[in-house]
């Protein structure tokens, strides 16, 4: 399977949360379901807390993967 | 009767959509936005989407949004915190001889503590030089402080050319864009703004709620110290239901500004050339052409401002005046007088400020009603001396 382009990508490194969540839901309302949204969160409570609320609000998170800059979270819009 | 408003200068009606914004937030979101439960995410949510929006209407990115009571608490910020950020590197800040008291006064403050502050003149329209700019900054000038549009005579300034000369000398550029926020383009990146101020009551929001522009990466100490909120730069708890509507009247403001500009315009149009034409001995005060899309404002020989106004609100008009009565003495206003209006002059001024609701109707009303008032008003002082 061809891995689909983010629709957007933002940087939430040193963001804390749970700002970083709210903005990951700003993004998330100004796209069409189905798009994919990439995000790089801190590693520890941020990579655990994003994923989490994305998905108890109904989206699917199709990727979690620690890099060496933090941690990338793949989240596709429901 | 019925008071036909010409004094959006001043402040604005908010509008019903800003209203009804500020009622649903002040019963759903009334959580604290630093809570981390989901009744303070409700309200850390809402405060986050009229950042993004204040922040749109500028070219700016969001987390450069400082929210704050007030305009002036915003230049208040900008003038102490970035001085209080470089001592050790400079001392002297540049500003204009006609600023908003909150800029004037805040240097004037600041001087008192040993600050050097050097105030540009401005020409008879109320412009100031972009080389002067360039010649008074030396290599202890920290700031230069310029507002974007006069709130009295409603010149717009250089503000792009001045951006350049301060980023080219690498000097922070703050703007007070109180008057021009929502109502004239800008772009923070293009204009070269390193802080900017606004207030959402000029723009048809909320009194007791502005913001400040911080270019990312310029360093100003915080102004009210307590909690950490606005990533620690401002503390106190998030005025969520103002700044909602601070948000909602920059999304309105932002997506009509064209149509909204146009309009305000010809009525301004209309009320200049209607006044020129049918009150003798008056003068158009600011620059003909380089002025807000609203503003109107004149020196009128022979009268005094405050009476003016009064004898104009007893006819059903709400307009305002630079000049103001002190123990029964007129003061003239400093940025009429910065224009080289001598003071007998400078006490006739009128300022006639037009909004998005003014209609045609109105300004012709007002049109009617100026010439008598004005005679009135010159036969009482006539009869005083």
């Amino acid at each position: 399977m061809t891995k689909r382009a983010p629709h957007l990508t933002i940087d939430l490194r040193g963001t804390p949360c749970p700002l970083n969540w709210v903005k990951t839901k700003l993004r998330l309302e100004g796209m069409e379901a189905g798009q994919l949204l990439e995000i790089v969160v801190d590693d520890g409570n941020p990579a655990k807390n994003v994923p989490r609320s994305a998905e108890e609000e109904g989206h699917r998170v199709v990727e979690v993967s620690p890099t060496a800059e933090g941690v990338r979270v793949v989240i596709e819009k429901g | 009767m019925e008071q036909v408003y010409l004094d959006h200068a001043a402040t604005t009606p908010p509008r019903a959509e800003v209203i009804a914004a500020m009622c649903a937030s002040l019963q759903g979101q009334w959580g604290n936005p630093s809570s981390l439960y989901a009744t303070g995410i409700r309200a850390l949510e809402a405060v986050e989407r009229a950042r993004e929006r204040v922040a749109a209407v500028l070219g700016a990115r969001a987390e450069e949004i400082v929210f704050t009571a007030s305009g002036t608490e915003a230049d208040n910020h900008a003038l102490v915190g970035a001085t209080i950020a470089g001592e050790g590197r400079g001392d002297h800040i540049v500003t204009s001889a006609i600023e908003h008291h909150a800029i004037e006064h805040t240097a004037e403050f600041l001087e008192r503590r040993g600050v050097r502050v050097t105030y540009l003149p401005v020409d008879s329209t109320g412009l100031v030089d972009p080389a002067a700019v360039g010649r008074a900054i030396t290599d202890r000038t920290l700031l230069v402080s310029i507002m974007h549009a006069n709130n009295e005579v409603g010149t717009l300034q250089p503000i792009a050319e001045i951006g350049a000369i301060c980023r080219k000398r690498g000097v922070l550029f703050h703007t007070d864009a109180v008057q021009t926020f929502g109502h004239v383009p800008i772009n923070v990146t293009e204009m070269r703004i390193d802080l900017l101020s606004l207030a959402a009551h000029k723009l048809y929001g909320p009194k007791g709620v502005g913001a400040l522009f911080v270019r990312t990466g310029v360093k100003l100490e915080p102004y009210l110290h307590g909690g950490g909120q606005e990533l620690g730069r401002r503390a106190s708890t998030e005025n969520t239901p103002g700044i909602v509507g601070l948000g909602e009247a920059a999304r309105l403001a932002g997506a009509e500004m064209t149509q909204e500009s146009a309009h305000v315009s010809a009525l301004r149009d209309r009320v200049i050339s209607g006044v020129l034409a049918n009150v003798p001995e008056v003068a158009l005060t600011g620059h003909p052409t380089r002025r807000l899309p609203n503003n109107a404002s004149f020196a009128i020989r022979g009268t005094e401002g405050q009476a003016l106004v009064l004898e104009l609100d007893s006819e059903g008009f709400a307009v305002s005046s630079g000049s103001a009565c002190s123990s029964g003495s007129y003061r003239p206003s400093h940025v009429l007088l910065a224009l080289g209006l001598p003071p007998e002059a400078a006490r006739g001024s009128l300022r006639v400020s037009v909004g998005r609701d003014t209609t045609p109707e109105q300004v012709e009303r007002f049109l009617g009603v100026l010439p008598s008032v004005v005679a009135r008003v010159r036969k009482t002082l006539e009869t005083r001396t």
